[in-house]
């Protein structure tokens, strides 16, 4: 009967097709399920100590955005991104204060990223970075 | 033997799977004038099973937390890999899952197969269709954005208007005097839980029914369009001679699903911004009222009605009064002629109906 | 439906009422004593309540007590200088005044031929920007009209035409932002970036100076290239999923066709 070799061919085309289409459908809900790596890609910038003398800030850009390293009067270093947390404008660093100052409204954070005053609602986020060999290493 | 006829026999032998196969699917018949409507209640299932799947995917990602819910969302859309997708797919899903359910309703009202045997069928349906309404509209609120809760602000006051239980009433639906955490709270635990299981239990219940009466015959291309059954005992029926549903009707199932299918991808990928205002993208923020705060499609005609009645109250009870003569429909409309051409009066009545509920919805759009 | 709308009316007040008896919020109009007298006060008293509501400072919950000080809760010492009072400002104290929260437009203007002429004839930054009907900063504040007060409009005009450009891509960037948001993608970390980079380059007009205008302009179009060249990468992306898409319901529609031809041989 022609129809049986007929019906077998479409359900063979219609069959395949269904498996080709599950699969395809499969492999968005793997890549969506998978642990995703939690390695940055960001590029990592190196910065020569000597750059940043005590009570000093250095600015350098860090994954397309601002960021700046502070060594405090007190000896100790921070890695801070510079983008102030109210309106995304970015930050200054007053030597004679040893704190950040942003120009657009204000806000007043101290050596460490922690919000002192004005309209920022978070803290600057830190940013890990090693010392080693005289080199800052962010990121 | 074959690998696959061994495998078949091993399961067979010990629980009679091919008796099943037989009186299930390739025995069980259908009248031969069956059409693409009897199809509608299939691509339900389908759909509802899509929900659940999208659904405990977003799980993973989505915190039921006021402060967090929205960045969740987001995140899901720009971050996790395919997360848009998942979350295209849910949204688009519960707006199609109404229209097909309206649709069905719809078929099976005009068709009149909500009659007897058939009254449980359409009073377990309309139960349902108030859960897919409940689940529609506490999802709606989950992405915490400003058309989340102005829109479930609007819905949960409009209960108030029910006198003396009415203010307490939208308390203990808010979970407080306005929507906010706790309002989140109940809300997930609702559309995550309770009325998913709900609608499973009652589908099931629905499909019981289904199994024990037999599929009904459409009244079209018939003699004889009058409803025979006498209410003197139980009697299955039959179609002899008819469509076996495996693999006949299966495919005309698959051939539905597969169309439904593809109109829904055409919106998740073309059209996905037409179920989405901007406001859908703001964060909340309950100290700030959106201009033009509108419900869902599927709610437009109950918000015009409310804003159409002088008193809130009346415009609630006409609605329920409404819906409850749609509920007892099998017990008010007990004429045994089945055929919607022989039945003027009701077309009338059912035709007029929907296009004032179209209408009032597409005043509330404008409105 | 009058009435139903009073009844409506009526019960979002007293919603909002309710509302700011029960959470601690950012002072707003309802709880600001000053407010509270000044909006029924007849003349120059009355009127900043109303300039203020229009303004950019009063979209973001910036009230009287943040740039006069005193105590906006206390109705009894609200002026009081020992709550923090500063009354109104002399002519010379106004870039101090507003210079609190706009430092680094201070530090420019101060630097500028329009600072070295402050009381002496010179603008302040009332004079340009107004003191409560503040709004959101736009070129257009450099017209004949305002500069043409004190001096003939050539040289503003000069620093106008400079800025016109940088200007245009800064509201074309800002529109496509807002029309991303509008489809769901997150433009949070973008729009701040923009935010910066016009901050930067409307602080840039107080030095009163073209060439330093023209200068600067190229970094800040750079900036602005950056943010494009994210967009442009988000739009590829997009493109790509239409594609997928229609693989989708081609398939869709394929084995729509498949399931119906293979019905057809049953009859």
């Amino acid at each position: 009967m022609e129809n049986s070799g007929r019906r077998t061919f479409l359900g063979i085309c219609m069959g395949g097709l269904t498996a080709a289409v599950a699969a395809s459908a499969i492999w968005p809900v793997y890549r969506y399920l998978a642990p995703r790596s939690t390695t940055t890609t960001t590029a990592k910038v190196e910065i020569p100590e000597k750059d940043v003398p005590a009570g000093e800030a250095k600015f350098f850009e860090f994954g397309g955005e601002s960021a700046v390293v502070v060594r405090r009067s007190g000896g100790g270093l921070i890695a801070l991104s510079a983008v102030c947390s109210h309106m995304g404008c970015i930050v200054q660093w007053e030597k004679d204060r040893q704190d950040f100052l942003c120009p657009c409204h204000g806000g007043h954070y101290t050596a460490e990223g922690v919000v002192l005053s004005g309209p920022p609602p978070r803290p600057l986020t830190k940013l890990p970075f090693t010392v080693a060999n005289g080199v800052i290493t962010v990121g | 033997m074959t690998l696959l006829k061994r495998l078949i026999d091993w399961i067979d032998v010990r629980i009679g799977a091919r008796e099943v196969a037989a009186k299930e699917l390739t025995g069980y018949l259908l009248p031969r004038n069956i059409n693409i409507w009897y199809s509608m209640g299939s691509i339900l299932l389908f759909i509802f099973a899509m929900q659940v799947v999208t659904g405990m995917l977003l799980l993973i990602y989505y915190v039921p937390d006021a402060d967090k819910a929205f960045k969740s969302v987001t995140f899901i859309m720009n971050e996790v890999p395919f997360g848009w997708l998942i979350r295209l797919c849910h949204v688009v899903g519960s707006n199609l899952m109404v229209l097909v359910l309206l649709f069905h309703m719809l078929s099976v009202l005009l068709m009149n197969s909500y009659k007897s045997p058939r009254e449980l069928h359409w009073l377990t349906g309309f139960i349902l269709f108030t859960l897919v309404q409940g689940i529609s509209l506490t999802g709606y609120l989950l992405p915490w954005s400003q058309l989340s809760f102005w829109a479930t602000t609007v819905a949960t006051n409009s209960v108030g208007a029910i006198p003396a239980v009415g203010q307490y009433l939208v308390e203990f639906l808010r979970g407080g005097k306005l929507v906010g955490p706790p309002t989140l709270g109940r809300f997930f635990a609702l559309h995550v839980a309770l009325i998913p299981a709900g609608i499973a239990a009652l589908v099931g219940v629905h499909l019981f029914f289904l199994q024990r009466t037999g599929i009904s015959t459409p009244p079209f291309g018939q003699k004889e369009t009058t409803n025979k059954w006498k209410g003197d005992g139980y009697r299955y029926e039959n179609h002899p001679g008819g469509i076996p549903f495996f693999p006949v009707y299966a495919l005309e199932d698959l051939r539905s699903i597969f169309i439904c299918l593809a109109c829904f991808l055409g919106l998740v990928f073309f059209f996905p911004n037409l179920l989405f205002t901007k406001e859908a993208f703001l964060p909340a923020n309950p100290l700030q009222t959106p201009a033009h705060i509108k419900p869902e499609w599927y709610f437009l005609a109950n918000y015009q009605t409310l804003k159409l009645f002088p008193s809130e109250f009346l415009g609630l009870a006409a609605q329920g009064a409404a819906m409850t003569l749609l509920a007892l429909l099998p017990f008010i409309d007990r004429s045994p002629e089945r055929h919607p051409l022989k039945r003027p009066l009701f077309m009338v009545c059912a035709l007029g109906g929907i296009m004032l509920w179209i209408g009032l919805g597409i005043w509330g759009h404008y409105s | 439906m009058r009435l139903r709308e009073t009844v409506m009316n009526l019960t979002g007040i007293l919603s909002a009422v309710l509302l700011f008896a029960l959470l601690p919020l950012p002072a707003t109009a309802a709880e600001i004593v000053c407010i509270n007298c000044h909006e029924s006060m007849p003349g120059r008293l009355g009127e900043p309540v109303k300039l203020w509501q229009d303004s950019i400072h009063a979209e973001n919950g910036i009230a009287c007590n943040a740039c006069h000080g005193g105590d906006p809760k206390d109705a009894a010492n609200a002026m009081s200088p020992a709550r923090g009072f500063l009354g109104a400002p002399q002519e010379t104290s106004i870039p101090a005044f507003c210079g609190r929260c706009h430092v680094g437009v201070m530090h420019d203007y101060l630097a500028s031929a329009h600072g070295k002429m402050l009381g002496r004839g010179g603008p302040t930054c009332v004079t340009c920007h107004s003191n409560h009907q503040v709004f959101k900063a736009s070129l257009d504040l450099i017209n004949e009209k305002s500069c043409g007060r004190c001096h003939s409009f050539e040289r503003a005009r000069l620093l106008r035409a400079a800025m016109q450009e940088t200007e245009g891509m800064i509201v074309a960037m800002d529109q496509r932002l807002s029309a991303y948001n509008g489809k769901g993608m997150d433009t949070e970390g973008l729009e701040k970036r923009l935010f910066a980079v016009r901050n930067r380059f409307h602080t840039l007009f107080h030095n009163v100076d073209v060439e330093m205008v023209k200068k600067e302009s190229a970094a800040i179009q750079g900036d602005l290239k950056k943010i494009q060249d994210q967009l442009t990468a988000l739009d590829q992306e997009r493109r790509k999923r239409k594609l997928a898409g229609a693989g989708g319901i081609s398939a869709m529609l394929l084995l729509a066709l498949f399931a119906h031809l293979l019905r057809k041989t049953y009859d």
